[in-house]
């Protein structure tokens, strides 16, 4: 138990913070769950009630279906990708010992703050019509390759934005395995494929679920590159849930789309949780 | 010695390590290709995409003052005042977090750290019908401010400083405190003169990814900018929304270097790998 | 052609040479121990022979054949970690059987293996137990089960004593050596303990800064230092370093030692005495140097006095507390003489090199006694 001068020196140090946090975040989110509860008329806006109708319509429309439905469909496949590519990187990187291993993590830690509005710039070049890819294909095979405005060009364009934090979360959980485990592995024979996947598969397992699991967040929440690669017609939640605030001026539904966002991302991820073995851990 | 002496891998092997190779190589270029299509198309000397170009020009770099001038002095305002502020309310919840061992700690902790992983699509509109709620009920006008936008940031950058301010602490001897008390020191001046040293390179990593956060926020800005006054994430956006043309290409490359440039100087402080964890 | 030998082995790494040209021939059941201080290079050189480390330059040539090409997996080599490296996931079966994964064998045959290899760790009760349900030194033991296991040509072993108490060190260094002369297992050991290398090598190399400083037994080593770092190194030698000139050695702030031996050329020279080969006596003319006691210390069965030539310059001797060899104590600050035969004094020269002794005193133990 602490000592009241403590209790007192410890409040004076958390305090400002835990206000911060819960007047501009709770309070917040408070208010937007109350809000969400309320009904909307296209006159007067947002009407004071207490009704689970934005949250109904959500359910009841096939369309807010099929806008979670690719959400979570984009962020699943990005999430397999970032998986299927990053995890060689991050081998790589964490098994380097030049000299070069920082500097390349820093290449890499890099586009993880450039806004993604800022990184999907590239892609718009290499997809847009007469850009790289279409007039490289043009030349080479004399046909036009346009994904501009595709489920592709999102996943590949979200994949982007989220591989680097992918490999360096991975890169951060092979580190924490000790090379020795390896080293000894290959001593007693293992060939290098082997050695990795008996040993330091099994180990990173819990490590590689929590970055899976991050990765899927951040795509399930991707606003700029669904909005700039997908085109207009293409939804995701966050795009879905700006454009009802700002076009329709809809605050309660999208009051509701932010919880049933928040609420599908929290339900599905703690599910992931229950199924990543625990047994592993060392 | 025979040759089967010398180790020859298996077409297995080969195979693997060819499937390892390939994989690398779309890696780097799903992270790295967007960044370098970003510099190459910066220097065409066309008014659209096209590729490839009649010529290379750097007279876009010149447009920038002009059409983006502004959108990054907002932007630089906004993030220079949020870091300032999260350094002064992350830093003693920093040291809060790591000196006292109470209930709740871990709690408190989570707790300080989870703007972090609320989507900032819904932080943004719900700081927007709150700051809309205050002055329907007040009179005070919040919304589109200034004010509002650097509290928010605040939000967002202060998770940052405390975890860096941890990281930093992490290896600190509370032993070298107390040799500073038992020699005189009183409790504030302990802190001033051992722990925020101790802290140093903690506090300018913060204050540093702090500064990247803010500048580089589109969701929380997409709510709460005014017509009129635009961060350059915001106006980036907007411009993208009609044309690409080597103007935004450029202005990409600006942030990216300045991004770059900020992580360089990071560097020297503290090995950034650990911190993002 | 020896069983292992390593020729000319080396490793740069960047501008350093961390092992410089190490050249050693291992007989098969050999028991080698490589001894230094840390940085010695004795632990990469430890690594480039299980292929962790490549190697820049020379080869390792195992009955006869190349293997310095070899990645780890090929080399057959038993290596047991510092840290014992036990792949925390699997029981202490699984660790053990790895190995014997990798190859082809049968099932009987491998769970056989595994058996006899527990009981001989005495480990066969703990099967299914996980590594962190072990203690320090039964995670040691399954190291080296799991490195029998696949009956290694040769066995590594990494400081294998460094994490285990300092009461549990002793018997394990005396286990491992039985187990691996009953075995005949051809074995290397790295370690920068002084005491273990003595008690369980058959040879040891001493190296420092990436060079083999001496290569020897025990008695080699102790009796007959390469240099003044061995010297140094192995029993903690006095070291004095001065000028030699006319059977004196004059050290630095003026005082002179008379040495026993007789040696050749005169210059700057480095003096090895062994501490417990100095005799103290009241103050008498017939004595390699005179001095006053600074410090006696009893310490069971030694007792050690530190002995100030002058104010710089200070010897340690150090006698049994009883029994025949008992030494008189001195009090501080009391003048004695030190006296030692010329047997166990080593005169190197400036460059390093031992200068003989030209009276050529024959140089065995027995003499040891005499002077008691």
């Amino acid at each position: 138990m602490m000592k009241r001068s403590d209790t007192l020196a410890a409040s004076s140090f958390l305090g400002p913070a835990t206000c911060v946090v819960m007047l501009v975040l709770i309070a917040p989110l408070v208010l937007l769950a109350r809000y969400s509860l309320n009904r909307f008329d296209p006159t007067e806006l947002m009407i004071e009630a207490t009704t689970g109708a934005n949250y109904a319509r959500f359910f009841s429309e096939a369309f807010y279906w099929e806008v979670m439905r690719t959400t979570i469909q984009v962020a699943l496949l990005v999430t397999a990708l970032c998986l299927l590519l990053g995890l060689p990187l991050a081998w790589r990187l964490s098994r380097m010992t030049s000299r070069w291993k920082s500097p390349l993590l820093l290449l890499i830690i890099l586009p993880l703050f450039v806004s993604s509005t800022v990184r999907t710039v590239g892609w718009m070049i290499l997809f847009a019509k007469s850009g790289v890819m279409d007039t490289t294909a043009a030349t080479l095979f004399g046909r036009h390759i346009d994904l501009m405005f595709t489920p592709t060009a999102v996943v590949i364009g979200t994949l982007s934005v989220n591989l680097p934090f992918m490999v360096l979360t991975l890169q951060t959980v092979f580190d924490g395995i000790d090379h020795r485990l390896s080293e000894a592995a290959s001593g007693l024979g293992a060939p290098p494929a082997r050695a990795f996947l008996r040993i330091i598969w099994p180990l990173a397992l819990p490590g590689v679920g929590i970055a899976a699991i991050l990765c899927f967040i951040l795509g399930m929440n991707a606003y700029a590159t669904p909005v700039l690669l997908g085109g207009p017609r293409f939804q995701m939640m966050a795009p879905l849930l700006f454009w009802e605030f700002n076009t329709n001026s809809n605050w309660p539904f999208s009051a509701a789309l932010a919880f049933i966002l928040m609420g599908t991302t929290l339900l599905l991820t703690t599910l992931a949780n229950t199924v990543i073995p625990r047994r592993y851990r060392a | 010695m025979s040759a089967a002496d010398i180790y020859r891998p298996s077409l297995g092997e080969r195979a693997g390590e060819g499937a390892m190779t390939l994989l690398l190589v779309l890696s780097c270029a799903a992270i790295f290709l967007p960044l370098i299509l970003t510099f190459y198309l910066s220097a065409f000397d066309e008014q659209m995409i096209v590729f490839p170009p009649r010529g290379y020009t750097l007279a876009w770099y010149s447009q920038i003052q002009a059409k983006f001038g502004a959108a990054i002095w907002t932007s630089l305002r906004i993030a220079l005042a949020a870091v300032a502020l999260s350094l002064l309310v992350g830093i003693p919840a920093g040291i809060g977090l790591q000196r006292y061992r109470f209930r709740g700690r871990d709690a408190l902790s989570t707790f300080l750290l989870s703007p972090l992983t609320v989507p900032g699509i819904a932080i943004g509109l719900a700081i927007y019908v709150l700051a809309i709620w205050v002055e329907e009920n007040t009179g005070v006008t919040l919304a589109g401010s200034l004010r509002l936008l650097i509290l928010a940031h605040v939000l967002i950058c202060m998770p940052w400083v405390v975890r860096l301010c941890l990281a930093g602490l992490s290896n600190h001897e509370r032993t070298t405190e107390e040799a500073a008390a038992s020699l005189g020191a009183n409790p504030l001046m302990v802190i001033w003169r051992v722990t925020l040293p101790a802290m140093r390179p903690g506090i300018i990593a913060g204050a540093l990814f702090a500064f990247i956060i803010s500048f580089e926020n589109l969701e929380i800005n997409l709510f709460l900018v005014a017509p009129g006054m635009n961060t350059l994430s915001v106006a980036v956006l907007q411009y993208l929304g009609y044309h690409i043309d080597p103007l935004v290409a450029a202005v990409a490359v600006v942030q990216i270097v300045v991004v770059g440039a900020a992580l360089m100087l990071l560097d020297r402080f503290v090995r950034i790998g650990q911190a993002i964890r | 052609m020896s069983y292992l030998r390593l020729d000319g082995l080396a490793r740069r790494y960047g501008e350093t040479l961390a092992v410089d040209r190490v050249t050693l021939d291992i007989e098969q059941g050999e028991m080698i121990v490589l001894l230094g201080p840390s940085g010695c290079g004795k632990t990469t050189t430890l690594r480039m022979i299980a292929g962790f480390v490549d190697a820049s330059a020379g080869r390792i040539v195992l009955e006869d054949r190349e293997i310095g090409q070899l990645p780890p997996h090929r080399r057959d080599m038993g290596m047991v970690f510092q840290n014992y490296a036990l792949f925390p996931h699997l029981a202490v079966a699984r660790n053990v059987a790895f190995g014997l994964e990798m190859r082809t064998m049968t099932r009987a045959e491998r769970e056989a293996r595994v058996a006899e290899m527990l009981r001989l760790v005495k480990l066969d009760h703990l099967a299914a137990r996980l590594p962190r349900q072990l203690s320090g030194g039964q995670q040691q033991r399954v190291a080296i089960a799991r490195a029998l296991a696949i009956h290694p040509k040769v066995l590594l072993l990494d400081e294998p004593l460094s994490n285990l108490d300092a009461e549990l060190r002793q018997d394990v260094a005396r286990e491992i050596r039985l187990l691996q002369r009953d075995r005949k297992l051809t074995t290397i050991m790295v370690t920068h303990d002084q005491q273990e290398a003595m008690a369980m090598a058959d040879r040891l190399v001493v190296m420092r800064d990436g060079r083999v400083q001496q290569v020897g037994r025990q008695e080699d080593l102790y009796e007959r230092p390469a240099t003044p770092f061995v010297a140094r190194f192995i029993g903690n030698s006095n070291i004095v370093s001065g000028t030699h000139t006319g059977g004196r050695l004059v050290v630095e702030g003026g005082s002179a030692i008379t040495l026993a031996g007789a040696y050749a050329g005169d210059g700057p020279a480095t003096l090895a005495v062994r501490p417990e080969r100095i005799t103290l006596a009241p103050p008498a003319g017939q004595a390699q140097a005179h001095g006053t006691v600074l410090l006696s210390s009893y310490m069971g069965a030694m007792v050690e006095h530190v002995v100030a030539l002058n104010p710089t310059t200070q010897i340690i001797a150090r006698a049994p507390s009883s029994g025949p060899a008992a030494t008189q104590r001195f009090a501080e600050g009391e003048s004695v003489s030190m006296m030692w035969p010329a047997s166990s004094e080593t005169l190197f020269d400036s460059s390093n090199h031992l200068v003989p002794n030209r009276t050529d005193a024959p140089r065995s133990n027995e003499r040891i006694s005499s002077h008691a």
